[in-house]
């Protein structure tokens, strides 16, 4: 009886887990609670020792002397900044009245919209709340299908996940062990496929139904000439701004992911400020919102860590491997079960619960088939948007729910979701059978392959005194006043990680 | 049966309508059974004193939460200097001409350059702040995310009974081995009065001193959601915060 319940532990844990997240208590700490309960039964059986749980402080620690995590608050509190700066309006009342007499302009319109929007910002909530409040009502006035309108919006609001930079490839960088910046160089191919898949969708929608989406009167085209090439560069030129100070500083190396979600907040609120929009109630809310977030994003992680801790202690690696890697036609095998297996999970589990609990134990097995983790974790990251877009749980249709006037119906903006979650999925088998299209844009020749080091180089002063990180003295040096050519010193290596 | 019910079955005492807040002022309605009014007036005092117990957990969790909800903004803003100022620095030291004008500039950066560790780990000790600082409110307010399927399909009082034993069998027990684990490991930091590795670093306590805090605040609100949920099962108490099912 024991050696039974030995050697089928693991299993166990595994069903402990499905039960007790399945009947609905905050997952954070069922979670931990089934860790936590389990390692007792592994103590009493033998298979970890008692001390073994001691590496839970660290485990603690880690999770949060993070510095990855912190890009958590800055992208969630960017995003609900943006949200009100009046960007999202500017950009579509431009974009809206350059396509606008074109049939299904304004679904073109809310797409790239929706992109630019994704390249400032890292989360779902800002792009399809924003969009959804200014272009939603307009869709409807002109005529447009209620479902191809809904099902734009939120879809475009999704691709927020996929752009960089994004939130969700953040996390899924931290789970897998890769660098931030290769992830998001990953995503670019993706991104421009998604978005084109997106517009071919449209196009097809217009041969098909023309009627579902039609062009604008000439009359509601107001801006003509200047005034509307004024609308956009009012709408493009921040953006451009904020996509630089964000992306551009991450692509350059200058700054560390959560450092640029932090400049981005200041962009955002700069920016809010200058269209008359910042005030402190609201950006108290935003806080408040992106805390709460933040905190249940981290209770997560930290019931999952306790969880893997003791799943490992007891076993659980070797079993899920063992099965994983036993799948019929390798690597494709592989990843269409995980894809498969994912999107089924998305209808009931949020994505940071994906990211955090069901990750960890599918990452091990992947590495081992040889699979490029940036390839699997890009390919994860656009999987997961369908977990947005899926009735009746989806985060963004439940956005979209909320701001919808009322006339639209439920049902409307659930069977408007469909041809985009199918066209997400499309996405998923081009990355499958292309992986060039994630790793083209990443640099090959680079030493030892796995991380971008990003390497910032602030002059030291004084002769032969060492950088801010070293031990000891004072780092601008002696007192002497000359100040030599800065040496090549590698001091922050922030995309580190174990 | 559950530990609130002496007396006969039948029995719910009609506290209130509304929050507990509200106890003070609305006499209790008196229970249309037969039960004498010493076991209702006892019942009363009795969920009474809890309820209070509980509406003073969550209000110093709320006033907590304060903390952390600034702590966001503040660890943005420390963040973005920090990186500006570090992309800008060599323009400045081109300002101070190679060393030998604006002095205050000079001493900025020197000051800045003593303190640049301080600030990088100021970011994440203020990010550890605001999620153990705010976890507890976030649990009052019914924000950490619940996996729904099967929670969203019963009636209200299976979900109370869910919260009930969550709290009492997961939260609970995780949160008191968490502090059992965290709280020895504070100690030592103090008492070897143990700072960062980097120059300049700050000291390690407050940090480490925060996961036993956090958890407590954590376990604190626990208790608290447990007295509601029993309020909830045994009189007509309504929670607060409860689980609203997304709109169909």
């Amino acid at each position: 009886m024991t050696e039974l319940l030995k050697h089928n532990l693991a299993p166990l844990m595994f069903v402990g887990l499905i039960v007790g997240m399945g009947v609905g208590y905050p997952a954070a700490f069922s979670i931990a609670a089934i860790g936590l309960g389990f390692s007792l039964v592994g103590i009493e059986l033998g298979l970890i020792r008692p001390d073994f749980m001691g590496n839970l402080t660290y485990q603690l620690y880690s999770v949060i002397s993070n510095d990855l995590l912190l890009a958590i608050p800055f992208f969630t509190l960017m995003g609900a900044i943006l949200e009100r700066s009046g960007l999202a309006e500017d950009l579509l009342e431009g974009f809206g009245q350059l396509f606008g007499g074109l049939r299904g302009g304004l679904s073109y319109a809310v797409i790239i919209v929706g992109a630019v929007l994704g390249a400032i910002t890292g989360t779902v909530a800002a792009s399809v709340i924003a969009m959804g409040m200014i272009a939603l009502p307009v869709m409807m006035k002109y005529g447009y299908s209620i479902r191809h309108a809904t099902g734009v919006i939120a879809a475009a609001g999704t691709v927020t996940q996929l752009v960089p930079p994004s939130l969700v490839l953040v996390v899924l960088s931290d789970q897998l062990g890769k660098s931030v910046g290769d992830m998001y160089l990953g995503a670019i191919g993706p991104s421009f496929i998604q978005i084109g898949l997106f517009c071919v969708w449209v196009w097809i929608v217009t041969m098909i139904w023309p009627e579902a989406v039609p062009a604008l009167p000439p009359e509601a085209r107001t801006l003509r000439g200047w005034p509307l090439i004024w609308k956009c560069t009012k709408g493009m030129v921040p953006s451009l701004v904020l996509i630089f100070l964000v992306l551009g500083t991450i692509f350059m190396g200058l700054a560390t992911p959560t450092e640029a979600g932090a400049m981005g907040v200041v962009g955002a609120i700069v920016l809010a400020w200058m269209n008359g929009r910042f005030s402190w109630p609201l950006m108290i809310q935003g806080m408040e919102v992106t805390m709460r977030i933040t905190s249940m994003v981290v209770f997560i992680l930290i019931g999952s860590r306790i969880f893997s801790l003791v799943f490992q202690g007891i076993g659980g690696k070797e079993w899920i491997e063992g099965m994983l890697t036993s799948l019929p036609g390798g690597q494709v095998g592989f990843l269409i079960f995980v894809n498969m297996f994912v999107f089924v999970l998305a209808f009931f589990l949020d994505f940071f619960e994906i990211a955090f609990i069901i990750i960890p134990l599918l990452a091990p097995a992947a590495e081992k088939l040889g699979i490029d983790l940036i390839w699997f974790g890009v390919l994860l990251g656009a999987n997961m948007q369908t977990s947005f877009m899926h009735p009746p749980f989806g985060f963004a249709l439940f956005y979209l729910r909320g701001i919808a006037p009322k006339e639209v119906k439920s049902s409307d903006i659930y069977w408007g979701a469909i041809p985009w979650v199918g066209l997400q999925l499309v996405l998923c088998a081009i990355l499958i059978l292309w992986p060039k299209s994630v790793t083209y844009f990443i640099d090959k020749p680079k030493q030892d392959g796995t991380k971008i080091e990003i390497q910032i180089t602030p002059p030291s002063f004084g002769s032969g005194a060492p950088s801010f990180g070293t031990s000891g003295g004072n780092p601008f040096g002696a007192p002497q006043n000359s100040i030599p050519a800065p040496p090549p010193a590698p001091i922050i290596e922030p995309l580190k990680q174990q | 049966m559950d530990p609130w019910t002496y007396g006969n079955g039948e029995r719910k005492i009609n506290l209130s309508d509304r929050s507990p807040v509200d106890l003070d002022e609305t006499p209790p309605r008196r229970a249309a059974t037969g039960l004498d009014m010493v076991t209702v007036q006892r019942e009363r005092t009795l969920v009474h004193g809890f309820l209070a117990v509980s509406g003073a957990i969550d209000r110093l969790n709320r006033s907590i939460s304060r903390i952390a909800v600034w702590l966001v903004l503040i660890a943005s803003l420390v963040s973005a200097f920090n990186a500006a100022f570090r992309y800008s620095i060599g323009t400045i030291v081109s300002l101070t001409d190679e060393g030998r004008a604006f002095p205050w500039l000079q001493t900025l950066l020197r000051w800045y350059g003593n303190n640049s560790n301080s600030f990088l780990e100021a970011q994440w000790y203020m990010f550890a702040a605001l999620v153990l600082l705010g976890a507890g409110h976030t649990l009052k307010v019914n924000e950490h995310v619940r996996v729904d399927l099967f929670y969203g399909w019963v009636s209200e009082r299976t979900r109370t009974w869910i919260d009930l034993f969550g709290a009492a069998f997961c939260l609970v027990p995780m949160c008191v081995v968490l502090i059992y684990f965290t709280w020895p490991w504070f100690l030592e930091a103090w008492a070897n009065n143990e700072t960062s590795q980097n120059a300049g670093g700050l000291v390690r306590w407050p940090v480490k001193l925060l996961l036993p805090v956090g958890f407590f605040l954590v376990l604190l609100q626990g208790i608290s959601e447990i007295i509601k949920c029993i309020a909830a099962l045994t009189t007509d108490y309504v929670r607060e915060h409860a689980y609203e099912k997304p709109l169909q």
